[in-house]
């Protein structure tokens, strides 16, 4: 290469014409590529035409194409073939300089497949070029731009270049190897031998780059993973990069093998534990991290924190960062390991870097014992002031998990909250606070009067209208209930004088709701209501007529006490995604929005959550059930004339399989439940393309369901490939009862032969049947899942008279959670209030379940589970519902369960 | 993967950025939450320390190099240890391209060459060549000499 070109992209030459010529002394300030325009840069382009190329000045052209890529600018399909074309012809050009921008302008510009072939042999020819330069940089731009085809033709060369012994060029095509993988497996996995060939190589980059191909070649053969784990631990490897790569393939054969332990031989454990003495930090603190990540005892997790603890303190930051964070990662499930460390973290909180300090701060808050709890506030306090939101939030949350470990020391940490919600911060940070009083007011009841009055103090000097509704919302229903309701009356009234019309109208509602509570207070709450009358909003002045109507008894909302708090402080037992499905749908008519044909089941989230990831979905199964998927079904079921006279549709369940993936039919099945009637309805697709399936029924046996008997079946005409049908089965049952049942199920069909090449489909068929799972109904499907926003008004604003309860004993049980996840699934009911999950190592545990019963009856279950011998579990179970009989109904499910 | 390296001016204008493996509807995003990181962070920091970040399993690694900012952000395998690596490679050519830290001025004369430099170090998102001297014979077609 000409020396020259090294100034060819830096000589002022080129930025002579963009500058300002009129100010001398800001000259140099001015960017080089000041006014560059895109029309003209083209122009310039055409410069690579020229038969006597001028390197020099093609280069500095390219360079100004790549500047405009970088900023944004795009060029159209015809600019970009054009100029595409355009930097071919520089292949002639001997420039070494010129060459290398030509490899990169090539890549940038990704030419289309139709335009590749233009440069393909060119490529080609520098591929097999004897400068050893141009081999490499052409395997790179080549696997960068072609297809499977052109891969086959160059394949033979890019396996030499894995083993070639110019480390550039292996390096070269073992990276292109990484990235073809991905479009072309196959072809990339009968590289194996070259590629391992090049794990061995001295060149300490040709090993780390030809060790992340061969685990990715070889990522789902558990054995021959183990086997290049096995041999390489025992080996030397020469980059600490490579090294790297090893502990953590070394953890996952660890992680997904049990053999270790037999014999208390444990080669792979021995590895990582004497990584944590390499000379390469990045090696140590990967080990460290791996063995921390791993289910290892207090022993053998030691010398991992002990490195962690070094690191602490060094002067690099991310050394500092990665230990920290895998501290912080430890601290969660075994904050004991950690407390060694405290000293040190306590000195990161004074760390420049803001992401290092949070780490340090939120780990404390994880293994701080309660006595250092004030220490450690009064230390945060002073760092609040310094970080951003984000930060703000994390340590929001972490104090917030502090107290509720430690119910004690609320004072100090709501007395904290209090003061961050008084300084400067955006809507999420407040809204994190807030959340965390809230919280931590409806899990230590001594919190709750101190924490109302500091959502009080919050509320005076509020700017987000969002959080004032919704704390005037929860001072509504906590207030009335504390010991001098009347100390927050000032607080509210003040929101109807100073605020906008929003939280003026929550404001009115959270003062009806007290004057509905405290009678004491009841007429001065008249009189401030009838101040609203006058507002200028007319939202706030109905809710005040309203409101002033109804406590007045006189309202046509109801008169009876119990009326009126129904109506304050009942649920609106309609899940808001519901509602808003279904006035989407409405179409405005005579008949008006009838909110009773709302759906109330509310959409289970977890069962989706637990679908494997990647496996194949059926283009037959609606799954996942959008939120208005029942309606849909009522929709589409009222239109079949068999079904239309079985009334409103009750609960349509999710899809349950029948068949195990990946069979020649894939069958599943949804039950719509209806007063008097259930409604089989079986989704079906055919996977095999040579079939065509006619006259489809499911014959369904139901000996084991003695309560139901068959009413009418609609079966499919035809079923062909990947094309799902439906087919329904329909039941009598009696009315309102949960009768339970088990059906077996056998798809009868005729099978037709299809020529897939022409589409024929054979004349004569064949009858053949096949065999699908057994399906049960049981008690759950006759329950909506239906939550309640406040369970403890809702419970007692039910009949106590109602009420059953009794006790169960569960037997041996794997765990707390299993029993309480099996009593849920039993009932099929909504948990409320989060309290479905179980704290790990609780010896007892409350959990709330709300629903809808077949015939609309609300049901209300409080269980109480304890542990009484060795994973001997016991349950109270107490039911109040609208029906006394549906609660004796909820125990003998259980009972029966 | 290494998401993406991208260099700015103090005033957090882009001056080269290059993404791997993000949809281009997320670029925006990334590229003004980058700025922003490094306006709230880099202000008084010295010349090429490291700052650190991390969501989930995304991390930041970011400097000041001279008057330039230096932005490289990545996942899984690339946590903040391996793109330490990377922004050290990445400085040191820098460094090497334009005989010192760079002013905006500098690193803008010396573009094209500080392009072919990030071209060897980062190919499509993962770390190909991270040593200056190397990487400063391959951007001039030059085999690398072997220890």
């Amino acid at each position: 290469m000409p020396s020259s070109l090294a100034g060819d992209l830096t000589d002022p030459e080129m930025t002579q014409p963009y500058m300002k010529k009129d100010d001398d002394e800001e000259e140099i300030e001015y960017s080089p590529f000041f006014g560059i325009e895109k029309g003209a840069v083209l122009q310039e382009a055409r410069a690579f035409h020229d038969p006597q190329l001028d390197a020099r000045r093609c280069s500095q052209v390219i360079t100004k194409l790549l500047y405009l890529l970088n900023q944004g600018e795009t060029f159209t399909k015809v600019e970009a073939t054009e100029v595409f074309f355009a930097v071919t012809k520089l292949f002639q050009s001997k420039d070494a300089g010129l060459r290398r921008l030509v490899y990169l302008m090539i890549k940038e510009l990704s030419p289309s497949s139709d335009e590749v072939i233009i440069v393909t042999s060119s490529l080609m020819k520098d591929m097999n070029s004897k400068t050893d330069m141009y081999r490499a940089n052409a395997i790179r731009v080549l696997c960068r731009i072609i297809d499977g085809t052109l891969l086959t033709q160059i394949e033979r060369y890019l396996k030499q270049a894995i083993v070639d012994k110019n480390p550039v060029i292996a390096s070269a095509s073992l990276v292109s190897g990484i990235h073809l993988l991905q479009e072309n497996p196959e072809i990339v996995k009968r590289w194996s031998n070259e590629v391992q060939e090049a794990v061995q190589s001295r060149a300490a980059l040709v090993q780390f780059h030809g060790l992340a191909l061969l685990h990715q070649i070889r990522q789902n053969d558990r054995l021959a993973i183990s086997k290049m784990v096995s041999g390489l631990t025992k080996g030397s490897v020469r980059s600490h990069l490579a090294q790297c790569l090893l502990i953590r393939y070394t953890s996952q054969v660890i992680r997904e093998s049990t053999m270790n332990t037999q014999n208390g031989d444990r080669p792979f454990f021995d590895y990582l534990e004497s990584c944590l003495r390499h000379k390469s930090e990045m090696v140590i603190l990967e080990a460290a991290r791996k063995i921390a990540e791993m289910d290892v005892t207090s022993r053998e997790l030691a010398p991992a924190v002990t490195v962690l603890q070094l690191f602490l303190t060094s002067s690099k930051p991310v050394l500092r960062f990665a230990a920290v964070r895998t501290l912080n990662k430890v601290a969660m499930t075994r904050p004991l390991a950690v407390t060694n460390c405290n000293v040190d973290l306590e000195s990161l909180m004074s760390d420049q870097n803001r992401s290092i300090a949070t780490l340090a701060i939120t780990t404390l808050l994880k293994t701080g014992n309660e006595s250092s709890v004030d220490r450690l506030m009064k230390q945060i306090t002073n760092f609040m002031s310094d970080i951003t939101d984000e930060f703000k939030i994390v340590v929001v949350e972490a104090i917030r998990s502090l107290c509720l470990k430690f119910p004690l020391k609320h004072r100090s940490m709501m007395n904290f909250l209090s003061n961050s919600l008084r300084e400067e911060g955006g809507f999420e940070y407040k809204k994190a606070i807030v959340d965390s009083i809230v919280t931590i007011i409806s899990e230590i009841p001594d919190a709750k009067e101190i924490g109302l009055l500091y959502l009080c103090e919050f509320i005076e000097d509020c700017e987000f209208t969002y959080l004032s509704s919704q704390i005037l919302h929860l001072l509504g229903n906590e207030g009335p209930r504390t010991s001098d309701p009347s100390r927050y009356i000032r607080y509210i009234y003040n929101r109807v004088i100073l605020e906008n019309a929003t939280v003026r109208a929550s404001a009115v509602s959270t003062l009806a709701k007290f004057g509905a509570l405290v009678d004491a207070l009841k007429p001065r709450i008249f009189v401030l209501l009838r101040r609203c009358l006058f507002d200028t909003d007319d939202e706030v002045r109905d809710r005040a007529t309203l409101y002033l109507q109804t406590l007045d008894g006189e309202g046509a909302v109801g008169n009876t006490e119990k009326d009126v708090k129904e109506f304050l402080f009942g649920s609106l037992d309609v899940p808001l995604a519901n509602l808003e499905a279904s006035l989407r749908t409405y179409e405005p008519s005579e008949e008006p929005f009838d909110i009773s044909f709302v759906s109330r089941e509310v959409k289970s989230q977890p069962l989706h959550e637990k679908k494997a990831p990647g496996k194949k979905q059926l283009a037959g199964a609606p799954t996942p059930v959008p939120v208005s998927a029942v309606d849909a079904y009522q929709k589409m079921l009222s239109s079949i004339p068999e079904f239309s006279g079985f009334g409103k549709l009750f609960k349509s369940s999710e899809p349950v399989e029948l068949t195990e993936a990946e069979t020649e039919y894939a069958v599943n099945v949804v039950k719509h439940i209806y007063k008097g009637h259930i409604v089989l309805q079986y989704n079906c697709t055919n996977t095999i393309p040579e079939q065509l399936l006619e006259n489809v029924i499911v014959y369904v046996d139901a000996t084991d369901a003695e309560e139901f008997s068959e009413v009418c079946s609609k079966p499919l005409r035809s079923l062909p490939y990947d094309s799902p049908g439906q087919i329904f089965v329909a039941f009598e049952k009696p009315e309102h009862i949960p009768a339970a049942g088990k059906f077996s199920n056998v798809l009868k069909f005729i099978v037709k032969e299809v020529d897939i090449s022409t589409g024929e489909v054979d004349e004569d068929g064949v009858e053949d049947e096949y065999q699908i799972e057994d399906l049960e109904i049981v008690s759950a499907d006759y329950m909506l899942r239906v939550a309640v926003s406040n369970f403890r008004n809702a419970w007692e604003d039910m009949d106590p008279e109602s009420e059953r309860v009794d006790e169960y004993g569960l037997g041996v049980r794997e765990s707390l959670a299993e029993a309480v996840s099996a009593v849920i699934s039993i009932l099929g009911m909504q948990p409320c209030e989060g309290t479905e999950v179980v704290p790990k190592n609780a010896r007892s545990h409350a959990c709330l379940l709300s629903g809808v019963f077949i015939g609309d009856v609300k049901v209300l279950v409080r269980l109480s589970f304890g542990l009484s011998g060795p994973k001997e579990v016991a349950m109270k179970l107490a039911v109040r519902s609208d029906d006394p009989q549906v609660s004796e109904k909820i125990h003998e499910i259980v009972a029966s369960g | 993967m290494i998401l993406a390296v991208l260099f700015s001016n103090s005033d957090g204008n882009i001056l080269i950025e290059r993404f791997h493996g993000v949809p281009a509807e997320e670029r925006l995003h990334w590229r003004s939450f980058l700025v922003k990181l490094g306006a709230d962070n880099l202000k008084g920091a010295k010349n090429e320390e490291l700052l650190v970040a991390s969501h989930k399993s995304v991390s930041i690694v970011y400097t000041m190099i001279g008057d330039v900012c230096l932005y490289i952000v990545g996942k899984d395998e690339y946590d903040e240890l391996a793109l330490a690596e990377v922004i050290f490679a990445v400085t040191s050519a820098v460094k090497d391209v334009c005989g010192k830290p760079p002013t905006e001025r500098l690193f803008l004369d010396k573009y094209g060459r500080i392009c072919l430099c990030l071209d060897e170090i980062v190919w499509k998102g993962l770390l190909e060549n991270t040593e200056k001297d190397r990487v400063r014979r391959l951007i001039r077609l030059k085999p690398p000499v072997e220890p």
